[in-house]
């Protein structure tokens, strides 16, 4: 036989030309029929294979419900097998290996998935809760975003998207991602049907820097229920984070009518008590108390610091003590508004500076400490 | 062929049949599509029905004692096929493709290829861990070869078939259009430069294209993109490539030990030998159902890293073991697939094992896993070029080349250090066949450079005859070289211009009898013989017999005009250790003193 590249020569066929066509013409009809078996083939092929790799799916949900693990394991990974179309097979399966503790294993099954179709909706959920578990909460982030906007089948996919979005929103809360946290607030706040779901979201406003639309839902929840504690103590933190505690107090006295048993309240109240009355910054107070209180707040956040920046370090110290002598040395020399101003710069600035070399948050006894600093911040 | 009487065709039709059949390069472009579609298809059908036969074999929910007895009852159906009715189905099919070309004019029975599609099927679908790929090479091949028959081609015409049916049902069985083109090129045909080149590729693009029409786009192995993780790994993964080398040849020395066992008994348990095979698959499978069949679906698990050390290597020992009985004892299927799994469960072994030791700087034991499959398929099938590109094709991962490339050359050296000729050929040689091989060829590799000799003071065109006769003098060189001021333009007969220089039409140019020559030949004035002096010298030779010429110009490959030396057909034959000095003289071949 000769090649369109290179031609070894050779004599025309043997077989008659009538032979030569006939045969030909017997090819070409056993590719047309052949053709159709195979298709036909292919068709009954596939519904078997559905079929077979629907049953595993469910016999592995089945197995995963009942805490079986290995075998439900064993089942989603057939299903997987037999029908590489239906993502979801795949997903289930990492799924089942994430909860067993192989988070990397999961990944490398979803990523050939979401290489094949990177708007798998599903696929894109479990990876990023693969990556979270895994550490990875930058990585997470994006394919939470793939999952919010990507593609799901069946009639849930509405529901998908927002559990998706919600556990975008509980990982920028946990980072503490202010902005994005707040992005992904606002198209939700007109789609939460339920007053938990609303609260939920509500809070979320307050810890995404946005206490005002906390406030405003909050309300919106408390004129269709004005029963609701829960909503009245939602509402005080809003307004404690805009710095107004005596507002807040008064919200959680309408709370505490509503539900007078509940300790948690108590709770709030008392710590609210305690930022009134460590406040510098309250309205009618006189200026000596001003003063009193903003010396009082330097030494409480010279406290805090000290207690988490590393006092053993020559610098730290030596910083601290110059803060402490500044305070008694000035407060004799310049006017009481001037000291007031002065106390509450250096309380600002030492809180930030514990803020910015601190691994760890302010501890519960900080609490009022960390309120009346934010409110100064403002 | 017998002539029939056939209904009378179209006169327009005859023409176009005929116009077809005289011009080889339409006969062929038509054969390749039609071979193409025809063997891509069949693949599929045998592909179906032998995955709809092993679901219904393995339904879900099946006892245990299903995989004991399945294989058995297979084997033993397929080995009374095989002994009553189809004898030459037996085993992979490579060989015996092989066989086809270089032994019996590519001459394949329709018989053995239904033979084949009938045994392998029923072999495969009982879970004995053979591979599709080499039983549909020779169903491609066999096929070729009777379409090649039925239109009355040449012996040499349907030889060349082969190749092309073989490519195109690798491609579909594989699902590697390319890697399926050099496999066929590099093993079946032993020259990745054979003239069927354009033939092979178009048929095996057809089989692809089929193939996907009718299964959809989805590669033999999903798999996740693996990179290097640190440079320092490289050593890591050439470890693999020698660890891979030698679990190659201990496959491939057990396989023939095996089989060299099985070949002593008597023919008349022939029918009985495959049992042998299936009750090791049984037995193996009743406790370790991974074992059985083909295993792509354990091998996509370990490459996407879900690997337990302890079974990916007790896996790679169980399935050596039960692939090498099944094959020896002549159970239908290949060695392409199991040398895959038995890559990648080495591989994951090896990459299990240094992540646990350096989880910092090394991938996951998948990444390994992808690398030992090309590494143990490079030392068993001994086919370097096709397991890289293959490795590529069925997991779509181009991201891990070089520790890929790395590890299959260092498998490919060990196992050709520690086993001279190929599983192939010496499958061959166990049936008495002896083939061309790889290092056959290796051995034959003469090139013209060992022959080179200085080229002679060149004529001119414009130069008379009776001034270059006296160039020529008494030179025993049959043809001279002649250049102008760009360099070389071609060759001329020292005889031309003898006869030239006696005849009536004096005084000519050497451009005039070059010319008369060029006239004479049909050749144009554009290309003149000539090799390089890196090409064989069995290539030189063949050109001397084209053109006639016993003397060929050697040119530069970056200028074909540049003349760096000549070779004759007497420096041609001494390098090949012929005593020239014995030869009889016969006019044109000159004796040396």
């Amino acid at each position: 036989m000769s090649d369109p590249v290179r031609q070894p020569s050779g004599p025309p066929p043997s077989a008659s030309t009538s032979e030569f066509l006939l045969t030909f013409g017997l090819l070409l009809l056993m590719i047309v029929l052949l053709l159709a078996f195979d298709t036909g083939l292919a068709r009954v092929d596939k519904a078997a294979t559905t079929a077979s790799a629907l049953q595993e799916y469910k016999s592995g949900q089945g197995l995963a419900a009942a805490g079986h693990l290995d075998d439900a394991i064993d089942h989603f990974r057939n299903a997987a097998s037999l029908d590489r179309d239906h993502s979801v097979y795949t997903v289930a399966l990492s799924q089942a290996i994430l909860a067993q503790g192989r988070p990397g294993v999961a990944e490398q099954l979803l990523r050939p998935v979401l290489d094949r179709d990177a708007n798998d909706g599903a696929a894109n959920l479990e990876l990023a809760r693969v990556l979270v578990n895994e550490g990875k909460p930058d990585e997470a982030k994006s394919y939470y975003h793939r999952a919010i906007y990507g593609l799901w089948q069946g009639a849930d996919a509405e529901r998908n998207r927002t559990t998706a979005r919600y556990e975008l929103i509980d990982l920028l809360a946990q980072s503490g991602d202010k902005q994005d946290l707040l992005s992904e607030l606002l198209p939700l706040q007109d789609e939460a049907q339920s007053d938990s779901a609303r609260r939920r979201i509500a809070h979320l406003f307050v810890v995404a820097g946005s206490p005002e639309r906390g406030s405003d839902m909050y309300r919106a929840i408390l004129r269709q229920n004005p029963r609701d504690a829960e909503a009245y103590v939602g509402l005080a933190d809003a307004t404690m984070a805009v710095g107004n505690f005596t507002l807040a107090r008064d919200h959680l006295e309408a709370a505490q009518k509503i539900a007078p048993e509940d300790s948690a309240i108590k709770a709030r109240i008392a710590l609210t008590d305690t930022v009134i009355a460590i406040d510098p910054t309250q309205r009618g107070l006189g200026l000596d108390e001003q003063l009193r209180r903003s010396r009082s707040l330097v030494q409480r956040t010279i406290a805090a610091a000290r207690r988490c920046l590393d006092v053993q370090s020559p610098e730290v110290a030596a910083a601290l003590d110059s803060v402490t002598r500044s305070l008694v040395a000035s407060a004799a020399s310049i006017p009481r508004a001037q000291a007031i101003e002065e106390n509450l710069s250096i309380a600002g600035t030492l809180w930030r500076m514990r803020g910015s070399r601190c691994a760890t948050q302010p501890r519960p006894d900080e609490e009022p400490l960390r309120l009346v600093q934010e409110r100064i911040g403002q | 062929m017998p002539r029939r009487k056939l209904p009378r065709v179209p006169k327009r039709i005859v023409e176009l049949v005929e116009d077809l059949r005289k011009k080889e390069d339409r006969l062929a472009l038509a054969l390749s599509l039609v071979i193409g579609a025809l063997v891509g298809l069949v693949v599929v059908a045998f592909i179906l029905l032998t995955g709809r036969f092993a679901a219904y074999a393995y339904s879900s929910g099946g006892t245990g004692w299903r995989r004991l007895v399945i294989p058995v009852v297979g084997s033993l159906v397929a080995g009374y096929l095989l002994y009553r009715f189809f004898p030459l189905a037996r085993g992979s099919g490579i060989p015996q493709t092989r066989a086809a070309v270089f032994i019996h004019d590519g001459r394949i029975s329709i018989r053995s290829v239904i033979g084949k599609f009938m045994t392998t099927a029923i072999t495969l679908a009982s879970g004995i861990p053979l591979g599709r790929e080499g039983p549909s090479m020779y169903i491609g091949a066999g096929l070729a070869s009777s379409i090649g028959r039925r239109l009355g081609l040449s012996k040499n015409q349907v030889k060349w078939l082969l190749p092309v049916g073989g490519a195109a049902a690798l491609s579909a069985a594989f699902n590697t259009p390319i890697a399926a083109v050099l496999f066929t090129l590099e093993e079946i045909m032993g020259d990745l430069h054979a003239p069927v080149l354009g033939s092979v590729v178009l048929a095996s693009a057809t089989a692809w294209m089929v193939l996907h029409l009718v299964l959809g786009d989805s590669p033999l192995f999903q798999v996740s993109g693996y990179h290097l993780v640190s440079p320092a790994e490289l050593l890591i993964y050439a470890l693999l490539g020698v660890v891979g080398g030698f679990v190659a040849v201990g496959f491939v020395k057990l396989l023939l030990w095996l089989r060299a066992r099985f070949l002593r008994f008597p023919a008349s348990t022939l029918w009985l030998q495959p049992v042998a095979g299936g009750l090791t698959v049984g037995i193996l499978g009743f406790f370790v159902p991974q074992v059985m069949g083909v295993g792509y679906d354990q091998i996509e698990r370990v490459l996407n890293g879900d690997v337990i050390l302890k079974t990916v290597a007790l896996l790679a020992v169980l399935k050596i073991i039960a692939t090498c009985m099944s094959y020896a004892s002549g159970n239908a299927g290949g060695i392409f697939g199991p040398s895959l799994f038995i890559g990648a469960m080495v591989g994951a072994s090896v990459g299990g094992v240094a992540h646990l030791v350096f989880p910092a700087s090394t991938a996951g034991p998948g990444a390994y896993a992808l690398v030992g499959m090309g590494a143990a398929f490079a030392g068993i099938i001994r086919a370097p070029l096709t397991s890289v590109i293959m490795i590529f094709e069925v997991t779509r991962d181009y991201s891990i080349i070089v520790p890929l490339m790395i590890a299959n050359l260092i498998a490919y050296y060990v196992s050709h250090r520690l086993q001279r000729e190929t599983v192939y050929e010496s499958l061959a040689l166990q049936d008495g066949l002896h083939l061309p091989g790889g290092a056959f060829r290796a051995r034959s590799g003469l090139w013209v450079t060992v022959a080179l000799r200085e080229p002679p003071q060149p004529l001119t065109p414009e130069m008379k005859v009776d001034e270059a006769t006296m160039r020529i003098g008494d030179s025993d060189l049959e043809s001279w070289p002649v250049t102008d001021e760009e360099g070389l333009v071609g060759m001329v007969r020292v005889n031309d211009v003898v006869d030239a220089a006696t005849g009536s039409q004096r005084p000519v140019t050497i451009a005039t009898i070059m010319k008369r020559a060029r006239a004479a030949t049909r050749s144009g004035d554009a290309a003149f013989p000539h090799v390089h002096s890196d090409q064989p010298l069995g290539l030189a030779l063949a050109r001397m017999g084209d053109t006639g010429h016993n003397t060929l110009p050697v040119v530069s490959r970056a200028n074909a005009r540049e003349i760096i030396g000549i070779i004759t057909l007497v420096d041609v034959l001494k390098a090949y250790g012929v005593d020239t000095t014995r030869m009889t003289p016969v006019r044109g071949t000159p004796v040396v003193e």
